[in-house]
């Protein structure tokens, strides 16, 4: 850039002040065009390219699972006063899940045909609580939480209830609405 | 040169360790490797699901099971309903059906397995008593208990009464049964053919029932509708 | 000979590599920076065995949720050499932290982070971040149930976040549920993303250290004053500094040859780190716990009030990032000696005995009850010599009403609640009814799930756990000991 319009001047005799006011016609201004055409390209296909990156990305933050009616089997295997563990097969597991699809609840028969239907992770962070017949309790291994057999909370950290699934008796089976993984904004 | 034979020496070092199968120092050990009816086993379950309660030694509040007298009179059959179905008011069902963590043939294993723990050294002295109630007559176990028991459960007694109404709504006639036939030997509670006062060589089969069924018969149900046992 | 240097010469000329690296070896730096320096170097030894080991572990786990945690089983069992591949990768990432945290103190105290290395600090604030999360996610890779679980606890905690918290948590999770899409997700951060990120910090790190130099010991009285540091420093280096090679990297190479002799020792002697149980969410029969570098959270969110729990674990780790990368701006000038900045020397006290602390209350985990403590810790013998029949089933209440995984007896069992060893001293009996039977003070309520007779039976108990040279609790008007009214026939 320092040598060669000199050299080129010397030929045609303008100096550098001309040729920056458009002696040679056109060429500034298409540089400038060019420049401005390359953004423009490469912005546009950038953003036509970086569309389905990002919503790959945050595909799963945007997509809506609905739950499903799962069943947890005949009535009878869930005797009344008592609360039992029962496991499903989450009803949107992937190919790939494995063993991570399989999923465990609590289902309490208040008395016939009157069910709870707890999820299994503590209201506080998710550990799974166990439940021991004797005391009546809910306890959680990982910080203590404690609830009592109707899934309210008895001690400890937790900052609701046990979550709970709908269920419904259809056929003499136990169903439960379930999917998603329960969380804070889970209405029971 | 030296420093040609020291990389000689590691380098064939290293295909020793790769090539002959180096092995990882310390294989994890999975419990269910072990047939459930081993020893071991058993004594592995026992240790996590039971010695809460039942003794080892003097030790632990409910019937002791690592007591000789215990496998000398109680058969597996026994035993197998008393872990299934649980027992009186305070021995939970650990039968899978009725909530609890076991099948029925893991149950039946692992019996198997504490017999061979601790069974084999059980000798006669089941002396034909039954493991399971049999009914007597309360009168006559009133005098068996007043002869026999009294100077320590009576009412001069230091061991404590036997006949105090919340102990009997949370104990069973069976854990009576129990309580009297097995004993607790280490904390000074014969059992049911050791020498008792005024009986030199124990209970009869059935005085031992006698005086069951007295102490069932001072029951008195109770007022809160508390369930009893 | 001839031929090698002919040779390098060709090369040199071609690429100026030596001329590139030369000046890196052997620009100098301060005579008296000795063995305090020897960290940031251990650090990156131990990235890079990271590195190179989970290349190789890469080319045969399975980093799909049907298969990863068999896939690591068959490292450990059936792979030459397997087993100690992960277990050089798993302890090798336990020491980077450890150097990490270990060189960031030292540069913390010699405030090393003042003018002109404020972006050595803050690539390190980030290094350091990267490094955690390198952490947090090859725990994941581990795919068992402690994986399992601390994904669960960490869905939980972006669960809290107002508003958006369930789509950060989809984010995270890959979808609705812990499942294949969170462990490939974990996978492409762990072997992807985020070593590419903490090479390109490290290599940012470097060429700050080659620009900045060496901070020089801090004397007391050696103020930092940014407009004229960097001349002073250079002609100071330019006067009195030593090469890098060999005379400080003779202390590296020794340093960091301890570290690998001692890396290899701890991954031959104590194996890898798990894979624990089976990724099966229907076994709920496990105590999830996070790996080390992580114990020191876990402890904090147990240990916070339930009331103020969710923004302190939403807000604190931005405000502590925050403070970290603010710091130089704070104070980049002055003086960098411990003895002249006592506040500061205060500050990283207090942090390491926190962090302590909460691992060593993580790892005791206090709070949490002993599962099986009920059904696997007996009475002790002391507790059941000369009881009367009552009092025996009350200690059988005890144990059956799952008492003991919150209690201890003679130091076994649960820590959450008060040891009970001489609870009859500091409770009546009526005080004793009431706190069985009403709960409170984070004990739940057992009115309603044991009866009168099984309620008379354990405070019958209880009220014997009394050593006999204690003096009672003496409350007026209370009952002190069991009421014979229940005792018809004694």
């Amino acid at each position: 850039m320092n040598d060669r319009p000199t050299k080129g001047c010397q030929g045609c005799g303008c100096s550098d002040a001309s040729r920056e006011g458009g002696a040679i016609e056109g060429q500034p201004a298409r540089r400038g065009f060019m420049v401005k055409l390359g953004a423009g390209l490469l912005g546009v296909g950038g953003l036509l390219t970086a569309l389905p990156i990002v919503g790959y990305i945050i595909g799963p933050a945007t997509k809506r699972f609905t739950n499903v009616w799962v069943d947890l089997g005949a009535v009878s295997v869930f005797p009344a006063g008592q609360t039992r563990f029962a496991t499903f097969l989450n009803p949107i597991r992937q190919p790939t899940d494995g063993d991570s699809a399989k999923t465990a609840c609590w289902v309490r028969c208040i008395e016939a045909g009157k069910f709870q239907v707890f999820a299994i992770n503590c209201a506080h962070l998710g550990c799974p609580v166990r439940w021991f017949e004797q005391s009546k309790l809910f306890m959680c291994p990982c910080h203590g939480g404690v609830y009592y057999q109707d899934g309210s909370r008895a001690a400890g950290p937790p900052p609701r209830g046990l979550f709970e699934y709908q269920w419904k008796v259809d056929g003499g089976k136990l169903l439960i609405d379930a999917g998603r993984l329960p969380g804070l904004e889970e209405s029971v | 040169m030296n420093c040609v034979r020291a990389g000689c020496c590691t380098v064939s070092l290293w295909c020793w360790m790769v090539g002959g199968g180096c092995e990882r120092p310390h294989p994890e050990q999975h419990a269910a490797a072990l047939s459930l009816d081993s020893p071991a086993a058993a004594q592995a379950l026992f240790d996590s699901n039971c010695r809460g309660c039942h003794s080892q030694g003097a030790e632990g509040a409910a019937l002791p099971l690592m007591n000789k007298n215990y496998w000398a009179i109680a058969t597996d059959a026994v035993v197998v309903q008393a872990i299934s179905h649980g027992q009186g008011r305070l021995m939970p069902a650990y039968i899978d059906s009725e909530g609890g963590p076991f099948t029925a043939q893991e149950i039946a294993l692992f019996v198997k397995g504490m017999r061979s723990a601790w069974g084999a050294g059980a000798v006669g002295r089941g002396g034909g008593v039954s493991p399971l109630i049999v009914a007597g007559d309360p009168a006559l176990g009133a005098q068996v208990f007043a002869e026999s028991c009294a100077s320590c459960h009576g009412s001069q007694g230091t061991a404590g009464s036997v006949t105090d109404q919340m102990y009997l709504r949370l104990v069973s006639d069976q854990g009576l049964w129990s309580s009297v036939i097995y004993g607790r030997c280490e904390l000074g509670m014969p059992a049911w053919d050791d020498a008792l006062p005024n009986r030199p060589s124990g209970l009869t089969v059935a005085e031992v029932a006698h005086v069951v069924s007295w102490i069932s018969s001072q029951r008195v149900a109770a007022h809160d509708g508390s369930a009893t046992p | 000979m001839k031929v090698l240097k002919a040779s390098l010469g060709w090369i040199e000329e071609r690429t100026g590599v030596v001329a590139f690296v030369a000046p890196l070896l052997f620009h100098h730096v301060p005579r008296n920076a000795k063995w305090w320096y020897v960290f940031g170097s251990a650090t990156l030894m131990f990235f890079t065995i990271q590195l190179v080991t989970g290349v190789c572990l890469a080319t045969v786990y399975a980093p799909s949720a049907a298969q990863a945690w068999e896939s690591l089983n068959y490292i450990d069992n059936h792979v030459p050499m397997g087993w100690m591949l992960r277990a050089l990768h798993g302890w090798s990432s336990n020491a980077m932290v450890v150097m990490m945290a270990i060189h960031m103190l030292q540069v913390f105290l010699h405030a090393s982070y003042k003018y002109p290395r404020e972006l050595n600090w803050i690539t390190g604030v980030f290094l350091l971040l990267t490094t955690l999360a390198l952490a947090f996610t090859g725990q994941v890779m581990r795919w068992d149930q402690d994986a399992y679980w601390g994904l669960g606890i960490g869905a939980a905690i972006a669960d809290r976040i107002p508003l958006v918290g369930d789509e950060v948590r989809a984010l995270l999770l890959g979808g609705p549920i812990i499942g294949g899409a969170t462990l490939n997700r974990f996978f492409a951060l762990h072997v992807f993303v985020l070593p590419g990120a903490a090479i390109a910090l490290v290599g940012l790190h470097m060429v700050l250290i080659i620009k900045n130099g060496i901070s020089e010991m801090p004397k007391p009285g050696a103020v930092v004053v940014p407009s004229m540091y960097r001349k002073e420093f250079e002609e100071r280096m330019h006067k009195d500094g030593v090469p890098f090679v060999p005379d400080a990297a003779q202390r590296d190479m020794v340093f960091c040859g301890v570290c690998l002799i001692g890396l290899v020792a701890l991954a031959a002697f104590y194996g890898p780190f798990g894979p624990g149980g089976m990724p099966d969410p229907t076994i709920i029969d496990t105590n999830p716990r996070p790996d080390y570098p992580f114990m020191w959270l876990f402890g904090a969110v147990s240990l916070l009030p339930p009331s103020s729990e969710t923004a302190i674990m939403l807000i604190a780790p931005a405000v502590g990032v925050l403070i970290l990368v603010a710091l130089p701006f704070m104070s980049n000038s002055g003086e960098r000696a411990p003895s002249k900045r006592p506040a500061m020397v205060l500050i990283a006290l207090v942090t390491v005995m926190a962090i302590a602390a909460l691992t060593w209350e993580g790892t005791t985990s206090s709070w949490s009850p002993v599962m099986n403590g009920w059904s696997s810790l007996p009475t002790p013998v002391k507790f059941v010599r000369g009881r009367t029949p009552l009092e025996m089933q009350g200690a059988v209440v005890f144990q059956f009403a799952q008492c003991r995984n919150c209690h201890s007896l003679d130091g076994l069992g649960g820590k959450r609640g008060p040891e009970l060893d001489d609870v009859a001293t500091r409770l009546s009996y009526d005080q004793l009814v009431r706190q069985v039977q009403q709960g409170g003070g984070n004990m739940p309520a057992y009115g309603k799930n044991l009866d009168s007779a099984q309620t008379a039976a354990v405070v019958a108990f209880l009220a014997t756990l009394h050593p006999a040279n204690e003096p009672d609790s003496r409350i007026p008007g209370a009952q002190l000991s069991v009421p014979t009214d229940n005792a018809t026939a004694r």
